[in-house]
């Protein structure tokens, strides 16, 4: 067999492969921090290539690529899935994970510098798509916890002194979903005798009525709802977030609270599609407390990572109200909207933390970074048109997400939700302002004074280009975006596409 | 002698659960470790009930017990006990820190 055969046949495994023998290699080296670095940067952009090779493979080809581990058939093995949904996903935590790296090479935090960094970001990126492409319950769980314990840990090292603190809160709440969702696992195989997602959604489609399966529902909304840190389990967010460097907390608020989004979208799509089980309503009510509750807390924040964290909140939001309302339009732009928000929050988050990496005292405090920003003006243009982008103002991508979520609001007339979250993101517009106004606009006082090096600014300035490139080039975004909706509306291809027959 | 493993089982739920929410740290380690040990009992008994003999063995007769759930456990355990080791050697930092072993008092984010 020569290298192209084994290479097209194993493209499925290589997005999680080629971050793990990165963080591996990496590891050998540990004292040249910028050869892991180096490989860390070719491995996820590698990946970042299979992903958008896959993505042209199947668009091409019309029918997910399916793995079978080890050549059992499905399903008895292990088999992992890259249809539309995952490798969409897959690609949007690449290039962010690229841009994290790209990030980290140019930070000034002392813990970038420590060995296991680049691996442990490898291990998240590893994790993330893992769990994006994984074809059966288990394996699902198994990244998840892959992508806690890396996460974790990343912020457990972090320069700030009450990162462990943080740490240790967040892998309690991890803790407790990976609970739920091994509970929900076994729940599924006492009923059905299988924890493949396609034979699961042939069998639950075919006897919706199985004792047992509503718990188990429940139980895998709840693990997913603590691992998207929607309303109610949203606590551990914001602290988390705020303690995590500044290269990991711009992957925790953007990409890794995705893998709930996802497992949002793979329930209310493929396993419990018909409607039987109120899943539907209860995303859209959690998505508009959470719009709510989410803005409003943003506005009362003393710190701008923990204001984006909150805003995190309340824009998983809108996107669980897109998949709540449940059309192929509105999933279409929730996914848009999911791909926006994750290039504009870590972007922000990235420009966070350039500015405190600036401040005298290594932190994101309003009175310690207020009027920091002044004499960094390059930054604060990049912050605002992030800014405009989570308010969903042209020519940024985020505009593209709530036009079309608004739209597809208008068409299945659901006018009393729409009102709720137009009168809710306005919201938005008051804390991105509140935030650029300290930073940028306002004098900083005597006693702050600005370091003349910091870190880096091309990651968040190429992200914010990409904002900018999709809001004004929005088609091949929608486009992707409705094939993979198209898709998802047809549980059945999938269910055929793994099982075969 | 379901009913029994029902019950054992529950009543290892509750104990973790209790253990979890006690405000010593050491001791709500204690409770995420029984609690993990729950949920593998949770999945061996998915799979205790069906069949007579073990898998993987040829001269005995009748229904091949299901092996899965067991398959599961061992990956369960390996990754609850390295989370296990993961939160005692964060334990082990923050009681340095914050010099108590009172989770009320491991507050320094809250302002």
């Amino acid at each position: 067999m020569t290298l192209s055969e084994i290479f097209w046949r194993n493209i499925v495994v290589l997005p999680i492969l080629l971050p793990f023998s990165g963080a591996l290699a990496g590891l050998l080296f540990s004292k040249h921090g910028r050869v892991r670095a180096a490989f860390a940067l070719t491995a996820a952009a590698a990946a970042l290539g299979c992903g958008l090779t896959l993505w042209g493979m199947i668009l091409e080809s019309g029918r997910p690529e399916v793995f079978q581990v080890g050549g059992w058939p499905a399903p008895f093995g292990i088999t992992l899935v890259a249809d539309p949904l995952s490798v969409l996903f897959t690609i949007m935590s690449q290039i962010v994970i690229v841009m994290g790296i790209v990030y980290a090479m140019g930070a000034k935090d002392s813990c970038v510098g420590y060995p296991p960094f680049y691996p442990l970001f490898l291990f998240l990126s590893a994790g993330l798509t893992g769990g994006f492409l994984a074809g059966d319950l288990f394996d699902l769980f198994v990244f998840v916890e892959l992508l806690a314990i890396s996460s974790t840990v990343l912020t457990a090292i972090s320069d700030d002194r009450f990162g462990v603190e943080a740490a240790y809160k967040y892998y309690y709440m991890s803790q407790l979903a990976a609970a739920f969702l091994l509970l929900a696992v076994g729940t599924l195989y006492v009923a059905f005798g299988t924890l493949n997602l396609a034979h699961l959604a042939d069998l639950i489609a075919r006897e919706p009525a199985r004792p047992l399966l509503p718990a188990a529902l429940a139980l895998l909304l709840a693990a997913f709802m603590v691992k998207s840190a929607t309303f109610p389990f949203h606590f551990w967010q914001p602290d988390f977030h705020t303690a995590a460097p500044t290269p990991v907390s711009a992957m925790l608020s953007s990409i890794v609270v995705k893998l709930g989004i996802y497992g949002f979208i793979r329930m209310t799509t493929l396993l419990a599609p018909s409607g039987e089980f109120p899943i539907n309503s209860v995303l859209i009510a959690l998505g508009i407390a959470g719009i709510v509750f989410g803005g409003l807390s943003a506005v009362g924040t003393y710190n701008v990572k923990r204001m984006l964290a909150y805003s995190t909140l309340a824009q998983l939001g809108f996107i669980l109200v897109g998949i709540g309302w449940g059309t192929v339009f509105s999933m279409t732009a929730a996914i848009v909207f999911a791909f926006s928000h994750s290039l504009i929050k870590s972007a922000m988050l990235m420009l966070a933390g350039y500015v405190a990496s600036r401040a005298s005292v290594k932190s994101a405090a309003f009175e310690v970074v207020g009027g920091v920003g002044k004499s960094l003006p390059m930054s604060g243009v990049l912050f605002f048109i992030g800014g405009l982008g989570l308010v969903g103002v042209p020519p940024t991508s985020g505009f593209v997400g709530k036009l079309l979520l608004f739209r597809s609001g208008v068409q299945s007339e659901h006018i009393i939700t729409l009102m709720m979250i137009t009168a809710a993101s306005i919201i938005t517009l008051i804390y991105t302002t509140r935030a650029f106004q300290k930073i940028w606009w306002q004098d900083r006082s005597e006693s702050i004074s600005v370091k003349p090096y910091g870190d880096r600014l091309i990651a968040p300035a190429v992200l914010i280009g990409l904002v900018l490139l999709l809001g004004m080039h929005a088609e091949p975004l929608v486009r992707a975006a409705l094939e993979t909706s198209r898709w998802l509306m047809s549980p059945t291809a999938y269910i055929q596409a793994v099982l075969g027959g | 002698m379901e009913i029994l493993t029902a019950f054992a089982i529950g009543l290892t739920f509750a104990a973790g659960l209790y253990l979890m929410l006690r405000r010593n740290v050491i001791r709500s380690a204690m409770g995420l470790m029984i609690l993990a040990n729950a949920l593998n009992l949770f999945l061996l008994s998915s799979g205790a009930y069906i069949g007579e003999r073990a898998a993987y063995v040829t001269h005995l007769a009748g229904r091949y017990s299901d092996a899965l759930p067991q398959a599961l456990i061992l990956t369960a355990i390996v990754i609850s006990l390295g989370g296990a080791a993961f939160v005692l050697a964060m334990l082990y930092i923050i009681a340095e820190r914050y010099e108590t072993g009172d989770s009320d008092q491991v507050d320094g984010l809250k302002h």
